[in-house]
């Protein structure tokens, strides 16, 4: 019945922690549109057609819509606001007096839309929605079915391409698990599953083999599906026991504002290891005054847990800009002018930020260490740090995030204090791989060995520089990943406030030499799979 | 009626993108009035279509034209300030 062996093991990233084993339904690819064809029949029988099959997807629309409640509603009235578009039925009608057919004519004219917003990364998942409602009023024009039928007694796991808002508003009780073929980490079908605590491996491209009738495990933990494995098989959660040691090195908390400062303090965070300071300034209109902003970060250092607390300087770009900043649009955003690269056209605006930090820092007599994001080279680290020193009483540092200055790391012993590695953007520009783009999830998974050997030689060339080392990225919020990074020889992590207590205890349930041992072990690995497993089976053995 | 022209700014950080441009249409339907978009010195978009505002590409920051087509100047400031608003994001 199948052409995999019972064994074989499909990679991809795992969603949520439940693991599930069912037989697979595969969602069968929707029967080919027929041909766009001239019509035989006259305007007005060609337009009443249109206008009934747009009148039909929009009532499937509001339907779905009814079903899945109010939150997720708006994305279908979105959706019919295209469908329903005055000049996309406009351009419709002309395809239509050159003799087209229904289908054909709104086809054409959705592709004409699709070409004027193509290009431009901000509109991708637009031109995407309005394809995917050209197909539905083409196959509703010709009487074939989309969308999914999925049986609804029994357990199965569905396996498809990627799952639409629309079909996953379709998802029956007998829906235990999914997979996708090429939707990532961050898809609407991951973010579901993981809402519905649904079993789900994403990205799983090897799941194309899967036949209908074959009975799989589908293995989040693992970041895999084993055909015909048995559930006893799957791997297990790491559930570490607060032993209330002190971690074997500090857990601080990112936030970002007020309450997340708040709510670092309750998690019991020592300190924060990322204050993200761009929410301060992206909904503001014109620049704040130094007073202003200086009464602002004293609030949020007030609020802050005991210990050090690590600020960032502006981290915007022209995907993320600051309207008063006046960003002009970029064609690679995540390559251009952000950082502190922004300091050649607004540096009077980063030393108004120092002095409101130091400032701040003076009123609440805080211990501030300031350090700035995209720093690709030891120029940038020092011209960084002789200005901060010239500002304010603070401890220095740069994030790591460029594969650049993780080779200059050395040429910066006695100049900077500290570094803090972004995990995230390292990936980014390390693997060449746009954190936003789904398709790439597994390249910017941080069990890659590439990754994990990169944060081997920052440890340990800020160590031999006497410069100490964090990680803020988040990964650091992964518990287990964490004893990687003790391991690996950080002087401290920084996760989001909701994890620091699962960091902190898996970093007091371990000691320094059970990390080491770990963390020179990983290294030896040379696929993320491997990397991860082997570090969770050594934890499972130390529990 | 009598063509009043206004400017404004786009603020929303992701530009003139589906959210806003759907709110423009929708208001300017039920206004019945006849209202233009466009950057200064180009070809302007009838406020009609949420795509065809789409179409314009339009980044957080820049300043655009409105023409207006109203009775009075009350209506048509109205109808720009409501449309300034939406572009905050």
């Amino acid at each position: 019945m199948t052409g995999l062996a019972a064994g074989t093991v499909l990679s991809g990233l795992g969603v949520g922690l439940n693991a599930v084993v069912a037989e697979v339904f595969r969602v069968a690819p929707m029967q080919a549109l027929p041909a766009w064809t001239k019509s035989t029949r006259s305007f007005d029988d060609e337009r009443d057609a249109l206008r009934g099959a747009i009148g039909s997807v929009g009532a499937h629309l509001d339907s779905l819509g009814a079903k899945v409640g109010s939150t997720s509603a708006e994305i279908f009235e979105a959706l019919k606001y295209l469908l329903e578009d005055e000049e996309l039925f406009e351009v419709a009608e002309g395809n239509l007096n050159d003799g087209w057919s229904a289908a054909a004519a709104y086809g054409m004219a959705v592709n004409e839309f699709a070409e004027l917003l193509g290009g431009d990364p901000d509109f991708d998942e637009r031109v995407k929605d309005l394809q995917d409602l050209s197909k539905r009023v083409q196959a509703e024009i010709a009487g074939i079915k989309v969308g999914l039928e999925l049986p609804s007694e029994g357990s199965f796991v569905i396996v498809g391409e990627d799952f639409s808002p629309a079909d996953t508003a379709q998802f029956t009780p007998a829906v235990v698990g999914v997979i996708t073929i090429s939707g990532g980490p961050t898809s609407h079908t991951a973010i579901i599953c993981r809402s519905r605590s649904i079993a789900a491996v994403v990205s799983c491209a090897a799941a194309v083999d899967l036949v209908d009738g074959d009975v799989v495990l589908v293995d989040p933990v693992g970041d895999r599906v084993v055909v015909g494995g048995e559930i006893s098989s799957a791997t297990q959660a790491i559930k570490f026991i607060d032993t209330g040691r002190e971690p074997i090195i500090p857990v601080r908390s990112n936030i970002g504002s007020l309450d997340d400062a708040k709510k670092a303090a309750a998690a019991n965070a020592n300190g924060v290891g990322l204050f993200r300071t761009e929410l301060l300034y992206l909904s503001a209109t014109s620049q704040p005054d130094v007073a202003s902003q200086s009464a602002s970060y004293a609030e949020v250092l007030a609020a802050a847990p005991a210990g050090p607390i690590v600020v960032r300087t502006i981290d915007a770009g022209s995907d993320k800009p600051v309207p008063f900043l006046n960003m002009p649009h970029e064609e690679n955003p995540s390559l251009g002018v952000r950082g502190f690269r922004l300091i050649r056209e607004h540096r009077s605006f980063i030393e108004d930020q120092l002095h409101s930090i130091e400032f701040a820092r003076a009123h609440t007599n805080r211990e501030v260490w300031v350090m700035a994001p995209m720093i690709a080279t030891a120029g940038e680290a020092r011209e960084f740090a002789g200005l901060a020193r010239s500002i304010g009483k603070f401890k220095v540092g740069i994030m790591v995030e460029t594969p650049s200055i993780v080779t200059q790391i050395a040429d910066l012993k006695g100049q900077i204090d500290f570094l803090s590695v972004g995990t995230n953007d390292l990936s980014q520009y390390l693997f060449a791989a746009d954190r936003m783009n789904p398709a790439l999830g597994l390249l910017l998974n941080p069990w890659q060995p590439a990754l994990i050997r990169t944060l081997a030689r920052i440890a340990s060339e800020a160590e031999a520089a006497g410069i100490s080392s964090g990680v803020c990225g988040e990964s650091a919020s992964d518990p287990a990943f964490a004893v990687v990074l003790a391991g690996l020889g950080f002087k401290s992590v920084s996760a989001s406030a909701s994890q620091v207590g699962a960091v902190r205890a898996a970093l007091s349930a371990v000691s320094e030499a059970d990390a080491k041992r770990i963390a020179t072990g990983v290294l030896a690995f040379s696929t993320a799979e491997e990397a991860k497993a082997f570090v969770l089976q050594e934890l499972a053995l130390l529990n | 009626m009598a063509l009043f022209t206004h400017e404004v700014t786009v603020l929303d950080p992701i530009g003139l993108h589906a959210r806003p441009a759907g709110q423009i249409v929708k208001l300017v339907k039920e206004s019945e009035l006849d209202v233009q978009i466009g950057r200064p010195g180009e070809e302007f978009a009838k406020a009609n279509s949420a795509l065809r505002l789409m179409a314009l590409k339009i980044k957080t920051g820049e300043t655009l034209t409105l023409t207006i087509d109203a009775d009075s100047e009350t209506a048509a400031g109205e109808i720009a300030s409501q449309i300034q608003e939406f572009l905050k994001g």
